[in-house]
């Protein structure tokens, strides 16, 4: 029964992406080969961002129960990355905004869910023992689907050189949250205390809240035109 | 999309076929999940006595944890609390055939009111006599295994009486447990040995000097092999034959004390056991030697058991004495030195005869008395049947304190003034005898054994305490044990000719067989029921549907937003 439980967690976290690739017409460009470059670029990223890390950024001695915010801070900086990883996946694909926008979300989203949600749930959701933290990280690839998806249009539009001045602030402000949302999600589940499924919904809002915001901003500048 | 991807697969796949093969194979073998809670829990006792078995015969579990409440019982693991154990819920679960039966003792005997630990004392046998095929545990209660009792005991009792509904919601927010414990099936011990020490002290003068022999079981008894300390029965006759080793020993060491007595001491293992390592000890001696202390001349034997308590004293013989004889001079000595010196002791005679038709020897001295030996066993229960002799209640308390004013607790224990008494008693009744005082016209208030020579109390309460820091169940001590050497080691500081002893079950026809997997550890895993799985699938499918429809009507949100949107731009 608990493979069943696995297939559960698995459908939940993978099918979403299945759908939002076939029903967003990215199948009709050929996309796939493209997706998996952005794919490769996500693991290059990475890899840079934990040897920045690990290099030159000292481990957290302080006691236990004390949250270095200072030192989360500065990590969460080092996310920058990731926008310069989706940036570098979007210029090299020739098309339309729509098309470069979805193809480096939906490469950078599924390359981080096979990297960070595969493993976990394999080894942890088909063992004896339930725990919802499975379902829980299921619906969190979901919304970091739409939170990559979002980013990607942010960085799109900054990058833009038709960009509105009016526009600047906003597109700046959404970049923020986006690189530091992690940042501020422990934030407030370390300060209020938040129970996980809490924070899982505290996410989702925050996410969508994001997520509409670039959209408003990104049909105006589409139709602006 | 799906050509392109098969393309690019195969691709892949050509070359790393190996290698996704051997993934394959590592990523499929079953693996160990963390668990809710793990915790040690040991076996009911398992062995076989001169062809008669005993105890619990399984050891592996792996099934979903009920309390008694529930009323399917079979193939469950019962798991049962101290406080509401009883035998007919244990009968019931047997009945029912249950898996396997947890019980769950409080950490600290001691807050276990006295009547609860009496009736699971009195119990005790009868578990035992019980023989099932289904596997006992005894497990040591702790916060998390608390609260596992207590959310299986609140989904068991709701089970029988709700509509399909309410078990509908139940499956969804419900834990279960699933017990496992780790280890294989239990099997007999091959070849375990059985050791037993002696030890002398030589009398002064010359040749065929009497013997008198001092005898004490060193290991215990319990339902469960690795809870039993055995605090009174029988570490309280250990302290006291080292103690006794001790003063003796000392008195020996000067010629104008030296006595005409030869002293041997024995520690016997297997004493629960129908006394084996006694038993082999005695065939040794008296048939396969030429010449042994045993052989010549013996004035009496004096076992040693369980004195650690109570102001009763009874000597349990199974022939009575007769006049002028060693034997009625020791009867003659015990009941002057009571009298005179602790008036406060009740001392007694008791009479029965050895029945050779029982499964089991009442007391050691009935062994020594099969071999035609006048043997005497000293104890302050009346009875050879009381269940403070095998119970694994019997511990030493942490409270009980030099002074005196240790709390009451539950469960047979030591306490150490009456210890030290009963030494006293001893010490004084043997020098007695050996320096035959009465004859030599001794008041019956002469002491002995005071000032330099007193019993020591802070060695008794540390040889107590030592003893039963560990289980000394007679499966466990094997010959390496750290028990057995440092009794050795202890023998050999007062005594001479230390030697030990070993017994082995016989190939053919065992006189005892002991098995293994006596402690286990058990995982506890929360699990959740079948249609639990299923209720998520079909919400999980709902979802997606959702899913599906909002992103197919994607171009309406992105529509109305144009809309909102395109009106703030004519105005430009």
């Amino acid at each position: 029964m608990t493979l069943f439980h696995f297939g559960n967690c698995f459908s939940l976290a993978y099918f979403p992406y299945f759908i939002t690739y076939k029903c967003s017409g990215l199948s009709e460009y050929n996309a796939f080969w493209r997706c998996v470059q952005a794919g490769a670029t996500y693991l290059f990223v990475q890899l840079c961002k934990m040897l920045f890390l690990a290099t030159f950024f000292p481990t957290w001695e302080g006691g236990a129960g004390v949250y270095d915010f200072v030192g989360e801070f500065m990590k969460a900086t080092v996310d920058m990355a990731d926008l310069l990883g989706l940036h570098l996946v979007m210029s090299r694909n020739a098309g339309k905004g729509e098309y470069k926008i979805m193809v480096a979300a939906m490469g950078w989203a599924t390359a981080e869910l096979i990297m960070s949600r595969c493993i976990p749930l394999w080894v942890g959701a088909r063992g004896i023992e339930f725990d919802w933290k499975y379902i829980q990280m299921s619906f969190d690839s979901n919304i970091s689907l739409v939170h990559y998806i979002a980013m990607a249009a942010v960085v799109w539009m900054f990058t833009r050189y038709d960009l509105p001045k009016s526009f600047r602030l906003p597109v700046t402000i959404l970049l923020g949250l986006c690189v530091y949302k992690g940042f501020l999600m422990e934030l407030f589940v370390h300060v209020f205390l938040l129970g996980s499924w809490t924070a899982l919904l505290v996410k989702a809002v925050l996410t969508g809240a994001i997520s509409l915001c670039s959209l408003f901003l990104f049909v105006t500048l589409v139709h602006s035109n | 999309m799906f050509e392109e991807a098969s393309e690019v697969l195969e691709n892949m796949l050509k070359w790393s076929f190996p290698l996704s093969l051997v993934l394959f194979l590592v990523l499929v073998c079953p693996l160990r999940a963390e668990a809710a809670h793990e915790f040690s829990v040991y076996r009911m006792q398992q062995y076989d006595l001169q062809g008669q078995t005993y105890g619990s015969r399984n050891a592996i579990l792996n099934t979903e944890a009920r309390t008694v409440e529930a009323e399917v019982l079979s193939r469950r693991c019962v798991m049962m609390r101290l406080a509401d154990f009883s035998f007919e819920k244990y009968q019931k679960a047997l009945r029912q055939s249950a898996g396997a039966v947890v019980i769950i003792l409080p950490q600290n005997m001691s807050t276990m009111p006295q009547d609860i630990v009496q009736q699971f004392m009195e119990l005790e046998p009868e578990l035992l006599a019980t023989e099932t095929i289904v596997p006992v545990y005894f497990a040591l209660e702790d916060e998390e295994l608390l609260s596992i009792y207590t959310q299986t005991q609140m989904s068991s009792s709701s089970q029988g009486s709700s509509s399909a509904a309410e078990v509908l919601l139940h499956t969804a927010t419900a834990n279960g447990f699933q017990m496992v414990t780790s280890g294989a099936q239990s099997k007999a011990v091959s070849d375990w040995a059985i050791t037993s020490l002696e030890g002398r002290l030589t009398g002064a003068g010359g040749e065929d000097l009497p013997t008198i022999v001092l005898v004490a079981h060193y290991d215990s008894f319990g339902v469960a092999p690795w809870l039993s300390y055995g605090a009174d029965s029988n570490g309280s006759g250990v302290a006291i034959l080292l103690e006794l080793a001790r003063l003796f020993s000392r008195l020996y060491s000067y010629k104008r004390t030296h006595a005409g007595y030869n002293l041997l001491f024995f520690l016997s293992g297997g004493g629960k056991f129908n006394y084996q390592g006694t038993k082999r000890w005695l065939e040794d001696n008296l048939d396969h030697t030429d010449s042994s202390l045993l052989q010549d001349n013996v004035a009496f034997v004096l076992c040693l058991d369980t004195l650690g308590n109570s102001d009763n004293l009874h000597l349990h013989v199974s022939k009575p004495p007769k006049e002028g004889s060693p034997q009625h001079t020791l009867l003659k000595e015990l009941e002057t030195v009571a009298a005179h010196q602790h008036p406060e002791l009740k001392f007694s005679m008791v009479h029965k005869k050895i029945n050779l038709a029982d499964d089991t020897l009442a007391w050691e001295h009935e062994r020594f008395g099969i071999r035609r030996l006048p043997a005497f066993t000293l104890s302050h229960l009346e009875s050879h049947r009381s269940p403070a002799r095998h119970s694994i209640m019997d511990m030493r308390s942490v409270s009980s304190s030099l002074e005196g004013a240790g709390e009451a607790t539950a469960g047979p224990h030591v306490d150490l003034t009456k210890l030290s008494r009963n030494t006293k008693v001893i010490a004084e009744t043997l020098a007695r005898v050996i320096y035959n005082l009465t004859e030599k016209g001794a008041s019956g208030d002469l002491e002995i054994f005071t000032e330099q020579m007193q019993v020591q109390e802070d060695q008794l309460m540390s040889l107590v305490d030592w003893l039963t820091a560990q289980p000394r169940a007679a499966q466990l001590l094997d010959k390496d044990s750290s028990i057995v050497n440092t009794l050795e080691y202890y023998l050999n500081r007062y005594l001479k000719d230390v030697k030990r002893h070993l017994v082995r079950a016989d190939k053919r026809d065992p006189e005892f067989v002991f098995y293994d997997q006596l402690k286990q550890t058990m995982n506890a895993y929360r699990v959740k029921p079948a249609i639990f799985d299923l209720l998520l699938a079909a919400c999980i499918a709902s979802y997606l549907g959702v899913l599906y429809l909002a992103v197919q009507h994607f171009g309406l949100l992105y529509g109305f937003l144009r809309r909102v949107t395109a009106p703030r731009v004519k105005q430009h």
